[in-house]
């Protein structure tokens, strides 16, 4: 865990630094005269977070080296992109197709994904929790989510 | 009393009874499942409650909580996989004694030590928060600014096996916490120029993401090792492995009080959470027997103190936030959103405002406990059979849920598009070992600690020397400098813990 708490250590504080000295003053007014400023509690918070973030990184440089490595996975590297993909295609699909295309693109895609391969579970499955979700709010609930 | 009769009258209809009942065994399944806790299943539960009546989408959402709490026990001795951490010693006897073929006999010890904790912890919930709220009524913005700094001070320092990244998710959930309009000048702070985040980030989506996506990402990445496991179950048919005798019983008895003590302290107490409490019970329990060498080797009195104290946390654990309005556990943190939702703000007030909605939320979390034995009893066979499913089939139905439950919040994609960023941020920050119940947590009471510290820069004129004029205050401000001591040197000279064999331990973001 040494070298994750240096690498994600530094890139905290490098972000603090940044909301400090770029974000903050141009994503935040300063508040009218005689106020409090909203400034006050982001830059107050994110200045604790770099400090904090600064003794993360000194801390850790000065324990000897303890020979891990990432704490991700290459598996979950692996899945991490597998569901991004699969959230980006349902995402166009939506804009493109429509929701029902893109809750069909979740299930699909993620069993796909998944490694499922069952030519019975891969046309079941998607029928059966669409339309579930279908029966359990336009019926059961009585709404309309979309 | 007068006004629990009158919560019981609310309770007691076909609907919400059904939806407790549902509720119970919703969260019992996803107790069952290995990686899908309590939080995940109440945070992707909360928008299917949106159109149901108040108290019904309450019970439900404590039905879920409680039965996802018992269910964790089924995969910790079927399967020697907790779905949660503190079910993980329950695994330790447990899955021994599955192995000997005396399965049947553990998960009836385990669920009923369960209902008993969970039942009793109810009562010292119902007991104790409206007596502490009244004294909370007392509690000016000075003294509750140093209440809460010390809560997500506690919080942080518990919750992650660091205290120095527990406070950075801490910082980092208030920091979102600022997004939106500002609550003097309503000025826009870090909106980036989107409508959409002039109201902040929303909680349920945030949530979502945090729990439920990124944690189906973790799950898939270790997919065959969870297969592996599923696939290892065995089973047994003889009877007297099945049920427990009047000497079970005997044995169990102590443990299970004691267990339920443990859990219901421990509860109370904001940032210790389940796994202090199971972990501590099961030790006491060791400690106390006559053969404490044969711990682990399938006593049933561990699986009985360990599930009486992890589920008497889940109710003791809302004391906090009933009587003072902190979120003491990620449940509490979540479940805000679901009583603000529903008109029930959590906190001392809620007591005058609101007695008859209290009532029937205490009245169906003790119906949520006896459904809770109802649904264990009968569908111990199928939750057995559930704990066999495998994970790459139940992933896609979770991320389906997650993308409805995110959508409903706004109706508009830009809830998805949050859902995401947080799944990402929570996946890095499981990874990481950066505590998201600390950062929920922060990001919950975030807009509460701005806005009494603002009205305490006022009361005290900017001059710290007049905190000596709010003694509370300036004790709490030295217990959190003292508790940050002790736990800095604490964690110096304490090595790492070794892991238990968890599917949460593929993970490293705490749990509470």
């Amino acid at each position: 865990m040494r070298r994750a708490n240096i690498y994600s250590g530094g890139f905290l504080a490098l972000l603090g630094l940044a909301m400090i000295l770029f974000v903050i003053p141009a994503q935040i007014e300063e508040g009218p005269a005689g106020m409090m400023s909203p400034r006050l509690v982001p830059q107050m918070i994110m200045g604790l977070m770099t400090a904090l973030s600064v003794m993360l990184v000194v801390r850790n440089l000065m324990l000897p080296d303890d020979g891990e490595g990432s704490p991700v996975s290459r598996s979950e590297y692996i899945a991490l992109l597998k569901i991004g993909s699969v959230f980006a295609l349902a995402l166009v699909l939506f804009y493109f197709a429509g929701p029902l295309w893109a809750g069909l693109a979740i299930v699909l895609g993620s069993l796909l994904a998944l490694g499922e391969r069952r030519p019975l579970v891969l046309v079941l499955m998607p029928i059966a929790l669409l339309a579930g979700v279908w029966v359990l709010f336009y019926r059961v609930l009585g709404t309309a989510i979309l | 009393m007068q006004a629990l009769i009158g919560g019981f009258a609310e309770v007691f209809t076909f609907s919400t009874m059904f939806w407790i009942v549902t509720g119970v065994t919703v969260g019992y399944i996803l107790g069952v499942l290995p990686g899908l806790g309590k939080a995940t299943g109440v945070a992707v539960s909360i928008p299917l409650t949106f159109y149901l009546h108040p108290v019904a989408a309450i019970a439900m959402l404590i039905g879920i909580a409680k039965g996802s709490t018992a269910g964790g026990a089924v995969s910790a001795i079927l399967l020697n996989t907790p779905g949660e951490p503190s079910s993980a010693p329950t695994a330790l006897d447990g899955y021994p004694l599955a192995r000997q073929g005396k399965a049947g006999k553990a998960l009836k010890m385990g669920l009923y030590a369960s209902v008993i904790g969970d039942l009793l912890s109810t009562i010292v919930l119902i007991g104790l928060a409206a007596p502490l709220a009244s004294y909370a009524l007392l509690i000016g913005p000075v003294e509750l600014c140093a209440i809460l700094v010390f809560s997500l001070t506690f919080i942080g320092g518990l919750s992650g096996k660091s205290l120095i990244k527990g406070l950075i998710a801490g910082c980092l959930g208030i920091a979102f916490s600022t997004v939106g309009l500002e609550i003097e000048t309503f000025i826009p702070r870090l909106t980036f120029g989107m409508l959409e985040l002039d109201d902040g980030v929303k909680l349920v989506p945030m949530a979502i993401g945090m729990l439920a996506v990124a944690e189906m990402i973790v799950q898939a990445g270790n997919i065959r090792k969870l297969d592996a496991e599923t696939a290892e179950i065995g089973k047994s048919n003889r009877r007297e492995d099945r049920n427990l005798s009047l000497e079970d019983w005997k044995v169990c008895a102590m443990p299970i009080i004691r267990g339920t003590f443990i859990g219901t302290v421990i509860g109370i107490l904001p940032g210790l959470g389940a796994s202090v409490a199971s972990f501590l019970s099961y030790g006491a329990a060791r400690r106390a027997a006559d053969r404490p060498e044969e711990f682990g080797t399938g006593r049933i009195e561990g699986v009985a103190a360990a599930e009486s104290a992890d589920n008497a946390v889940i109710p003791s654990s809302l004391v906090p936030l009933f009587a003072l309005g902190i979120p003491g556990s990620v449940i509490a943190a979540i479940l805000i959103a679901a009583f603000v939702l529903h008109g029930l703000t959590p906190g001392p007030l809620m007591f005058k405002e609101n007695p008859t909605m209290v009532a029937a939320v205490y009245a169906s979390m003790l119906c949520a406990s006896l459904a809770m034995l109802v649904v264990g009893s009968l569908g111990q066979p199928i939750f057995a059979r559930i704990a066999r499913f495998p994970i790459r089939l139940i992933i896609p139905g979770v991320l389906l849920l997650c993308c409805v439950g995110a959508y409903m919040e706004t109706s508009s994609l830009f809830s998805i598009y949050i859902m995401l960023i947080f799944a990402l941020i929570g996946f890095f920050a499981k990874k990481f070992d950066y505590s998201f119940v600390t950062f929920l947590i922060g990001f919950v009471i975030g807009p509460q600690v701005e806005l009494t510290f603002r009205q305490s820069l006022q009361l005290l004129n900017h001059d710290p020397t007049r905190l000596l004029q709010h003694p509370i205050a300036a004790v709490f401000i030295v217990i959190t400098l003292v508790t940050l001591v002790l736990m800095a040197r604490s964690r110096r000279n304490q090595p790492e813990a070794p892991g238990v064999a968890t599917t949460k331990s593929l993970n490293q973001g705490g749990e509470i």
